[in-house]
């Protein structure tokens, strides 16, 4: 057990984290120590996405990375404020074109958009922005709603 | 998930002590932890300690205008960005950016990837394919070892007690492609992977084959019948059989070896064309 | 084309809206099962000891139940641990209790368990690699066995010009909701409270009840975000286990499933063997047979609710006077069957779509006209007897065939245009009410279903409220309570919410105007309307403010409320045509016809779906935006049971490909462009008219991209999923 505490900036601001275990997930530190609940808990083994979260602006499987691991890392939830303006944007996007049912793979989706974007820029082209949202799954909605989103921020919008 | 503890050194010496310190396989070394943590919470291995490699200075990539040598711990998603990579390399290219997923390979490493030694490896054949070699660093010193001899088994490579893996040597730039078969296309483990590459300077095919046996191979038969330039139509045909005819083929609950053999026969067939018609292709 | 408008946006984009997984309670235990290593044994050891000794570990096994359950009459048929018998991989034997996740997971490994083996039937051709004989009935491994007839079958078989048979197989697949089953249980005194990501909070609290021997009054259940359902959650499953653990702790106790158990311990569709068997006659169908031997885990004998039901889907919408049908439900050592999508409809209309493409095939006759010439007309009779509805599957279908014939004609080679069809029957389930607030400002609908991803309740049940009040949308609250205060309502499932709530609210809206007309001193029902932010109503020569039509009690307790109820009314069917078991009578008749192109690609067998398109009767459409996204979400789940979904169960009963990576679910690059139209011009029992749509848009899937399939190569698979290698394998490629 390391004793020193963790550190993390989370949505921009410092945080100091006391007492995390060596095997504890990025995903767990967020969610139970720092009760931010919007990062959420899928399949745990890297293959639905549903936990992504951005890390030094990079998309990012938070159950398969230690949170020592990115000691001293900048951290992007889906609980970022406005200050996080493309994170803003994305889920204006996803509000006007719908691309949400149950919610459950929609912060994942939303970190997954502002990653793709802020690597890549908004002018990317469509197909290699639609090929990197492979690793997220969505049961709900068909993707439909959500390809309408990254459309509308591709254009300019919301 | 077992509790292990995690050391962060500094330097290649300390990260090879930090791993001798414990009993043989009672600790592991740790690059992005996509694989190893997944094989931890499901209990196929239980290491007291990981080693993580984070502050090494091993990711880079570094083109000397012949070879190409990428850093064990680079990210694959860097490694997919490089434009000469994709140029020099465009098998390794597709290789890389179809593993996993965008935020998997912003952690996933070529290093990882190689040491783990999976049959249906997505890197591993186009590592073959391209002659690399890998370069260790360990307690007894350095060396240097080609994919073919590293690779020897499922889950099973020449890494030493203490050795890490430091860099992937690429000695010579070559045309190549790389193909799989998934059941979906995103975000899947293959059901066979093929790589093929040309050297130019050589004049000579390799090709290997994932994800149809214990271990990626190189089918020599097959790329001896391509010959030494442009293969025509029917060379393509008789190196497709012949790696279809080669041994040994598995059944799994991804594909039964029949329709492996099928697949081989296939994705040789397109990755030779693609590779033969393409630009730049040495007369 | 409409965007949804999905008012629960904000939340769920920001992150606040609490799942059953993000549940937190000061001082809440983690817990976990003791599972069964194996498919089938006797329980010979379950030593608890060990856990029990570990710090902060409540353990609560087959020994402790007697001093934890409560003295009511209980569902003894459903043990809640393995008794003595263990019958499936996984089957929980006991559950712990433990401060952290890590150290549940060291409880359950403390736990010595010994099992003396017993022989493992894992599939359906263990029990009957041939078809069952007259010696059925008695055998234990069937749990049940219906059978029904009408018309003279043997005749019309042996004067048929062609009797074309065929065998079919579907595999197993799962829900797939991204989260997990989760809840948090408490002990408050003398009530057992349970707040749970569930699609029917009422279901879990009476099924509950009869697990623990509880009154229902004595259980409350309240529902979170849920992410995700599917039919999965329609029922209790973690809940009492938690329940009881809470009361053995003292502490609350959270229970959530990793993924993989979700796979091992799910109750869905699992695999069936079919058989067809058409009797041809002047290019008319004059006879079917149909057999059905359905994989029903174990499914205790007497409780099997599919068989019976997926019989009529076998036979589809299509005019058949004289049939044979008999199904056996048969017990093998896996999960009980339990409810997904549409539970095996995709699959029995895949089996019937692809049979009778291939009988018209075979007779050399158009194979969309065979379909379409033998489709329902509205007034016809049902496997039952029912009379068929208004129902708009010939429409769609001829919608259907009108795309069909402009992609075929812009197709390239190699690619293949193909049509199918399918229908639903919305679920009734036991009824719903709903309660009506008014106050000054807003109309409040109290109600007990949870929103739990489609739209139906926020979305819908909202749509029907402005409908019939004529009130704004942003004037309609819906206010959902737990069990302890909500009305009654039976849940998210079979595309029912609107049909059964939606009728209520309309009731409940009818009482409303009619009372604000009394008080108005009219006759009939009150027009609501906003004016300078309040709310007025008018009725004959008055009008007023809410706010003074309010007496002191209604504006003490927060409005005027007025309640609606629905349930619906008996189906008769004609039971000269039942032989054996029991059937399930229709309600609405939904349905639709979907077109796919797809490529196949000729030398792996690798199937691409290009475009597809929807053409859809859902009665009237009370919200367009949301019945959009609900054809676009089944469409993309039925594409995964098409093509790339399948449950594979290993010979000693376990679950080879428990996890995302091995189960696939389509992900975005796979699906195509969809168009969706809907055919409106056939009412359903709904409010409006409306139809359910919940399930309605994934059963014609599978069954369009075969037929599309076969259109584009040849390739006749007579399994599910088409998967590249059956494909190859239909085209003599191996």
């Amino acid at each position: 057990m390391t004793a020193v505490p963790l550190r993390l900036t989370v949505n921009g601001q410092r945080r100091e984290i006391a007492d995390v275990p060596d095997p504890e997930r990025l995903l767990d530190t967020l969610r139970w120590r720092l009760q931010l609940k919007g990062t959420k808990e899928g399949c745990r083994s890297g293959d639905c996405g549903a936990c992504t979260v951005l890390v030094d602006g990079r998309s990012c499987l938070s159950c398969l990375t230690l949170a020592r691991e990115v000691d001293g890392a900048s951290v992007t939830t889906i609980e970022a404020g406005p200050e996080e303006a493309l994170v803003a944007r994305v889920r204006a996007a996803f509000e006007a074109a719908g691309a949400l049912q149950c919610g459950y793979c929609t912060p994942g989706f939303v970190m997954a958009v502002a990653g793709l974007f802020h690597e890549r820029g908004t002018a990317a082209p469509r197909a290699e922005l639609l090929e990197g949202l492979g690793g997220n799954l969505c049961r709900c909605t068909g993707y439909a709603a959500i390809v309408r989103a990254v459309d509308l921020l591709r254009t300019g919008g919301p | 998930m077992t509790a292990f503890d995690l050391v962060v050194p500094a330097t290649a010496e300390e990260a090879i002590a930090a791993l001798q310190t414990l009993g043989p396989g009672e600790a592991a070394p740790l690059a992005g932890g996509t694989d190893l943590l997944l094989d931890v919470d499901e209990g196929r291995l239980a290491p007291r300690r990981l080693v993580s490699l984070r502050r090494l200075p091993w990711r880079t990539l570094d083109w000397n205008g012949d070879t190409l040598t990428v850093g064990s711990t680079l990210p694959l998603r860097s490694l997919e960005d490089d434009p000469l990579v994709r140029t020099k390399y465009p098998g390794l290219y597709e290789a890389v950016r179809n593993v996993g997923s965008v935020a998997l390979r912003h952690r996933a490493t070529l290093g990882g990837n190689l040491v783990r030694a999976a049959p249906a490896s997505d890197l591993i054949p186009i590592l073959l394919a391209l002659d690399a070699e890998v370069d260790l660093v360990g307690p007894h010193g350095d060396r240097r070892v080609p994919v073919d001899r590293f690779v020897q088994a499922s889950r099973r490579t020449d890494l030493q007690p203490g050795e890490l893996v430091r860099s992937v040597r690429f000695p010579e730039a070559r045309p190549s492609d790389f193909l799989w078969q998934r059941v979906r296309p995103a975000n899947d483990i293959s059901q066979v992977v093929v790589a093929v590459a040309f050297s130019p300077a050589g004049r000579f095919w390799r090709v290997a084959v994932g994800g149809v046996s214990p271990r990626p191979t190189l089918l020599l038969d097959a790329a001896a019948a391509l010959g030494s330039g442009r293969p025509d139509a029917e060379a393509i045909r008789r190196a497709a059989l012949s790696a279809a005819a080669g041994a040994p083929f598995v059944t799994d609950r991804r594909a039964s070896e029949e329709y492996r053999r099928r697949l081989v026969a296939t994705l040789l067939e397109r990755t030779v064309s693609s590779v033969a018609r393409a630009r730049g292709f040495p007369a | 084309m409409t965007a949804a408008v999905r008012p629960d946006a904000g939340i769920k984009l920001a992150g606040t809206a609490v799942f059953g997984t993000d549940l937190d309670v000061p001082g809440m235990l983690w817990a976990a099962f003791v599972p069964a290593p194996i498919a089938h044994g006797r329980l010979r050891t379950l030593d608890l000891r060990a856990a029990r000794a570990l710090p902060g570990v409540t353990v609560v096994g087959p020994e402790d139940l007697a001093k934890l359950l409560g003295t009511g009459e209980r569902d003894l048929e459903r043990p809640l641990f393995a008794d003595g018998e263990i019958v499936y991989r996984n089957q929980p034997l006991a559950v712990v209790a433990a401060p952290s996740a890590v150290e549940a997971r060291a409880a359950v490994a403390a736990v010595k368990v010994e099992v003396d083996p017993l022989p493992i039937i894992s599939d359906l051709e263990t029990v009957f690699p041939e078809w069952p004989g007259s010696d059925v009935d008695g055998n234990p491994q069937v749990a049940a066995h219906v059978r029904a007839r009408h018309g003279k079958v043997e005749a019309e078989f042996r004067g048929a010009d062609r009797v074309i048979s065929e065998t079919y197989r579907t595999a197993s697949v799962h829900q797939v909701p991204l989260e997990p089953h989760a809840c948090v249980a408490e002990i408050r005194g003398d009530v057992w409270y349970v707040r749970t990501s569930t699609q029917s909070p009422f279901g879990v609290r009476e099924d509950a009840a009869s697990l623990l021997g509880v009154p229902e009054s004595a259980i409350v259940v309240d529902g979170t975000w849920v992410g995700g359902g599917f039919g999965g959650k329609g029922s209790s499953f973690l809940e009492p286990y938690a329940l009881l653990l809470a009361r053995a702790s003292g502490r609350p106790v959270r229970f959530a499933l990793g993924y993989r158990e979700e796979f091992r311990l799910g109750r869905t569709t699992l695999p069936a063997v079919v058989r067809m068997e058409t009797a041809v006659k002047d290019g008319r169908i004059r006879a079917r047979r149909v057999r059905l031997l359905l994989d029903v885990g174990t499914s205790l004998p007497g409780r099997d609710f599919a068989t019976g039901y997926s019989i009529g889907f076998l036979l589809g919408p299509y005019r058949t006077e004289t049939f044979e049908v008999e199904g056996y439900a048969v017990r093998t050592h896996k999960p009980p069957f339990g409810p997904h999508r549409a539970p095996f409809a995709p699959q029995c209309a895949f089996v019937v779509e692809s049979h009778l493409d291939h009988v018209a095939r075979e007779m050399n006759l158009d194979p969309e006209e065979f379909r379409a010439s033998h489709l329902w007309k509205e007034g016809e009779a049902t496997l039952l007897g029912q009379t068929v509805g208004p129902f708009g599957i010939s429409a769609a279908f001829e919608r259907a065939r009108a795309t069909a014939r402009t992609w075929r004609a812009e197709a390239p080679p190699g690619h293949g245009v193909g049509i199918g069809c399918g229908f639903w029957s919305t679920s009734t389930g036991a009824g719903g009410e709903v309660r009506l607030r008014l106050d000054p400002q807003r109309l409040t609908v109290v109600e007990g279903e949870r929103e739990i991803g489609s739209g139906s309740v926020i979305a819908g049940l909202a749509a029907v409220a402005v409908r019939v009040t004529g009130l704004p949308r942003d004037r309609v609250t819906i206010e959902y309570g737990s069990t302890a205060v909500a009305p009654f309502d039976s849940g998210v499932y079979g595309s029912r919410t609107l049909g059964a709530l939606g009728r209520a609210i309309e009731e409940a809206a009818v009482r409303l105007r009619r009372t604000l007309a009394e008080r108005l001193g009219a006759r009939g029902q009150a027009e609501l309307s906003v004016e300078r932010g309040e709310i007025y109503a008018e009725a004959g020569e008055r009008r007023a403010a809410i706010t003074l039509l309010l007496t002191p009690e209604e504006q003490a307790a927060g409005g005027l409320v007025a309640e609606g109820r629905h349930t619906a009314p008996p189906r008769s069917i004609d039971e000269d045509r039942v032989l054996a078991g029991s059937f399930y009578p229709y309600t609405d008749f939904t349905g639709a016809a979907h077109v796919a192109e797809v490529s196949v690609d000729p030398e792996t067998g690798a199937v691409r779906v290009e475009r597809y398109a929807a053409f859809h009767d859902a009665g009237t459409v009370v919200d367009p935006g949301a019945a959009q996204a609900q054809v676009e979400g089944g469409v993309a789940m039925g594409l995964g049971a098409a093509l790339t979904e399948e449950a594979i169960w290993s010979e000693d009963g376990r679950l080879t490909n428990a996890g995302l990576l091995d189960y696939r679910i389509p992900t975005l690059g796979e699906i195509p462009p969809i168009t969706v139209e809907f055919l409106e011009g056939f009412p359903g029992a709904g409010p409006f008219g409306a139809k359910g749509l919940g399930e309605p848009p994934i059963v014609p899937v599978p069954a369009t991209v075969a037929i599309a399939t076969r259109a584009a190569c040849g390739a006749h698979v007579t399994e599910l999923p088409l998967s590249a290698e059956r494909v190859a394998r239909a085209l003599k490629l191996l």
